[in-house]
């Protein structure tokens, strides 16, 4: 048997694109994350630049369509989704005792598939003009009549493959919560950033299936000539709007869920406390999930589906208060009486709380169907999305970013300019949407490129833009922040905060490949914590020190995601005329989709014929890298 | 050198050698949550179909189009395939290689007669009755529902044959049994989504379309 | 049923030397109720909503007689794939009533 040893290693950029080592990956996400947040940031600035005064004609209306569209598409698909994973890459093995996720190979063709999406659909800038019809992409705004550009097939195309990375991440961590926790280590003594994290995975696997029938859908009646919302033949537009919010809907639960768990996580830590309310905690983090694939159809009480069905989806909408409102009280139990530190990562939880809550209060101000029939399309609308979204998912990300980023990198991030980041951000945060709600009120409409003078927007938007501009100061205090670090040497204490419960804490920063020379044995909520106040330095071991087996590195999921980004431009561009015979013919065929599936499916085949056996760490060698006491 | 991993690939076959090694019981595990996921993707085409069931435009109705025996037939042979599958993995399950090989020969073979008369009927409305993607919202959800699942059952043609050459190049052993199992998995799942079509889309069809 | 005693006592044993019987049992299940479907359609003239009714029942049926023998989701260690096909069908199912229910106005 070929077995092992004779695995070969790779240096430099080779290493990072053959990696299935979910700590680099989480370090991939990390940075593909921020780069397309960067650019949805941008794009943000640009839409506030545009709408700082009156007819103003910075952007046109047809730049300002792509704008928004690309601004919400990225932030969502390509800003916040992969940094949320790169935080479940980083700690979730950590946080079960587990020396890897249980695949691998999946882990990193689930981030290749996310950033080959994601690079297909930011193309759309320079290959003739980007989506142009909402990040919702509502038919028949979305269809070939509307949208002439090729904007739209880079949304469905490009999306549908990077949604595929999000699919099989999801079923990973799914699978690796299930079977790969360590000895002792039950359902319900995991951490609480682990139960989100397997409660969003749920969520991801149910809910991803339906936009990939959508984008099916959407792009068949662009590029094939189907009906599916084409009311001249019979076809139906509330369908996509059924499609596009059975996912929508969870999918907003998806982003917040990861970033209560991070909040409990940062909570507790510096409230030197166990989470208040765990059970309850994990109750309400199931209910939210059930009841957000029940709600959809609140963001369609205008299309006229009857006074009964808009009454039911009031009511569930509604409902999803409660267990929302359980966590924020059990957050404030935590802190009530603890002994607080203020660390720049408590200070962005302790923002997300009232922050949320506000984002919240809208919320169901909006599920009431009559007054939605007010607030709908309005900037009301947008403020809400934003105080949950940036309020709360964003502001949890960089408190999980604080927190985390020693364990990742193995150096901490200035508490000083921290400080400073979170103010400025909050501020920003406040100054820019606080006053959309009554932008809204007032009775503007989201979406229009600019406005009248003197209807009582001037001012406000005029705050609103000054206010964007202080959130990005604060992103840039937050990337020098990131400079400085890496300036500093690398192995601060793997337990870097001294009040560390679970058992990330308990190995050395950043941890080794193999995470631990030992599986710990668990034995009870807060592993490692349990171990500290009963007087030990370390978690004890649930087995003997023995070779560790390691899955070896490979190119191939790269390869099946450039394969899958070839046959979507393929696909894209079967009814244009190049000028050009060959490029026709190539194009028209379908013989470009057909060689970029040949390399995927055949990158699949090698995955198949070739198994890969892995590799083993030997004692010897676990001794020799002296790992921390 | 011996590792728990080696002995497990060269040793003695254990009685379900799917479930033998940790990436054989992940593998398992994970496949299942993926059909969780295919029963939503699914749902929603049935979902998009039934939208549609009655926007034929200028186009046929369902009750016009299709014909019950063609839709009987495929139906008995796509049960029989998933019958066969059932007996491949007990003969897995009884350490016998050739038998496995076999069943999961017939199962291909019933799969691609299924996959033939599936595009005998779509060649029939296509090209003699003149009926496309673009006719109407109904032969647009037709095609794309019954496509994506004969498109599935060809994926599963090709999959297990593969499995069928990797069985006779490397063994039943903990390796290649999961993928095995895991393949007889999707072969029945395909099966399920099959008894809703054949309901659903034909029978019901004729009934209320 | 007899196939519940496999799952008690001397179980493991028992189940190894699991014949193909249970599995043709199923089969010939799946296919009467299959020709009870078909035979409805083909016999036409009842009443359209008690066959609609009909037509549904023995697809659900079939579908968990499948999913029961032939994926051996009766069986003991199946708890995590039961309660994540039944959320998939679960999901699906909203999918399918609001296509039915709210789609047209």
């Amino acid at each position: 048997m070929a077995h092992a040893h004779s695995v070969k290693r790779y240096k430099g950029l080779m290493d990072w694109l053959t990696t299935v080592d979910h700590k680099k990956i989480a370090i991939l996400y990390l940075i593909a994350g921020g780069l397309f947040f960067g650019i949805g940031g941008i794009e943000a600035l640009l839409i506030r630049v545009q709408l700082a005064k009156p007819m103003n004609d910075f952007v046109t209306a047809q730049q300002f369509n792509e704008l928004i569209t690309m601004h919400g598409t990225t932030m969502i698909f390509l800003g916040v989704m992969p940094i949320i994973f790169a935080l479940m890459n980083a700690v979730i093995p950590l946080q079960i005792g587990a020396r890897d996720v249980a695949f691998p190979f999946l882990n990193s063709l689930g981030f290749w598939t996310f950033l080959f999406g994601g690079l297909l659909l930011n193309l759309s800038w320079i290959m003739g003009g980007a989506p142009d019809a909402g990040w919702t992409s509502y038919t028949p705004l979305s269809s070939t009549d509307y949208s002439t550009t090729h904007g739209v097939d880079f949304y469905t195309i490009g999306l549908q493959i990077a949604g595929l990375g999000t699919l099989i991440g999801g079923i990973n961590f799914l699978a690796t919560i299930i079977t790969m926790r360590a000895p002792g280590m039950s359902f319900m003594r995991m951490p609480m950033f682990t139960w989100t994290t397997f409660v969003t995975s749920t969520m991801i696997l149910f809910a991803f299936p339906a936009i990939t029938v959508g984008l099916v859908l959407l792009s068949f009646d662009r590029i094939l000539g189907a009906n599916f919302f084409n009311p001249s033949m019979g076809g139906n537009p509330v369908l996509w709007q059924h499609i596009f919010w059975i996912f929508g809907h969870p999918e907003v639960y998806i982003l917040i869920l990861p970033a209560f768990g991070i909040i409990s996580e940062v909570v507790s830590t510096f409230s030197r406390k166990r989470l208040f309310g765990y059970s309850s905690m994990v109750f309400a983090t199931i209910l939210i999930a059930f009841l957000g694939f029940m709600v959809w159809a609140h963001h369609m009480f205008t299309t006229g589906m009857g006074p009964v069905a808009n009454a039911l989806f009031s009511i569930a909408t509604m409902l999803i208060a409660v267990p929302t409102g359980i966590k924020i009280f059990n957050w404030l139990f935590t802190m009530w009486g603890g002994q607080i530190r203020f660390t720049t990562a408590n200070l962005f939880a302790s923002g997300f709380i009232p922050t949320f809550v506000m984002g919240g209060v809208t919320g169901v101000m909006l599920a009431s169907a009559p007054a939605d029939y007010q607030y709908h399309d309005t900037y009301f609308v947008v403020a809400h999305f934003h105080y949950v979204i940036v309020g709360g998912l964003v502001l949890g990300l960089f408190a999980g970013l604080h927190y985390w980023w020693p364990k990742m990198f193995g150096r901490v991030l200035n508490e000083k300019l921290g400080k400073l980041e979170f103010w400025t951000f909050i501020i920003g945060f406040h100054l820019t949407f606080f006053v959309q709600h009554f932008l809204g009120l007032l009775g503007m409409q989201r979406r229009v490129f600019t406005y009248l003078p003197n209807q009582g927007f001037d001012l406000l938007n005029l705050v609103s833009t000054v206010g964007a501009f202080l959130m990005g100061v604060g992103v840039i205090v937050f990337l020098i922040n990131v400079v400085i670090s890496f300036k500093q040497p690398k192995g601060v204490d793997g337990d870097v905060w001294e009040d560390g419960r679970t058992l990330e804490w308990a190995i050395p920063s950043p941890p080794p490949e193999y995470n631990f020379k030992q599986t710990p044995l668990v034995r009870g909520i807060d592993a490692f914590w349990k171990e500290k106040m009963a007087g030990n330095k370390e978690m004890t071991p649930a087995e003997p020190v023995g070779p560790i087996h390691m899955p070896s590195p490979t190119i191939l999921p790269f390869v099946m995601s450039v394969g899958l980004f070839i046959a979507g431009l393929g696909f894209m561009f079967t009814k244009d005329d190049f000028g050009n015979g060959l490029l026709n013919f190539l194009f028209s065929n379908y013989i470009i989709t057909g060689i970029g599936l040949a390399i995927t499916f055949g990158s699949m085949l090698l995955r198949s014929l070739f198994d890969d056996h892995g590799w083993h760490i030997e004692p010897d060698e676990l001794n020799d890298k002296g790992v921390k006491a | 050198m011996t590792t728990p991993h080696a002995q497990q690939v060269s040793g003695e076959l254990p009685h379900e050698p799917e479930k033998a090694t940790l990436e054989g019981r992940n593998k398992v595990l994970g496949f299942w949550l993926f059909l969780g996921g295919e029963a939503v993707l699914f749902g929603t085409l049935f979902a998009t179909f039934l939208t549609l069931r009655n926007q034929v435009a200028d186009g046929p109705s369902a009750s016009e189009l299709f014909s019950l025996p063609i839709t009987a037939a495929a139906t008995f042979i796509l049960l029989v395939s998933s019958l066969t599958s059932v007996f491949a993995i007990q003969a897995m399950h009884r350490g016998n290689r050739k038998s496995l090989a076999n069943w999961l020969a017939v199962t291909v073979v019933l799969g691609l007669a299924f996959l033939v008369l599936e595009i005998y009927e779509f060649a029939e409305y296509m090209i003699h009755e003149d009926y496309g993607m673009t006719t109407s919202a109904f032969s647009s959800a037709f095609y794309t529902l019954v496509g994506f699942h004969g498109a599935h059952v060809l994926f599963g043609i090709l999959w297990i044959s593969i499995l069928i050459g990797q069985l006779f190049k490397k063994g039943l052993n903990v390796v290649t049994a999961p993928k095995v199992y895991v393949a007889a998995m999707y072969w029945h799942f395909i099966d399920v989504v099959w008894v809703f079509i054949f309901t659903v889309v034909y029978l019901l069809g004729k009934v209320v379309g | 049923m007899t196939s519940h005693d496999s799952n008690g006592g001397a179980v493991k044993h028992r189940h190894r030397q699991e014949g193909p019987q249970k599995h043709i049992v199923a089969f010939i299940f799946s296919i009467i109720l299959t020709l009870i479907a078909f035979a409805a359609v083909a016999a036409g003239g009842v009443n359209t909503a008690f066959t609609v009714l009909l037509l549904l029942v023995m697809a659900v049926l079939q579908v968990l007689v499948q999913l029961g023998y032939w994926m051996h989701m009766k069986d003991k260690g199946h708890m995590i794939p039961i309660v994540f096909m039944a959320g998939g069908f679960f999901v699906a199912g909203t999918a399918i009533i609001a296509a039915l229910y709210w789609m047209w106005w």
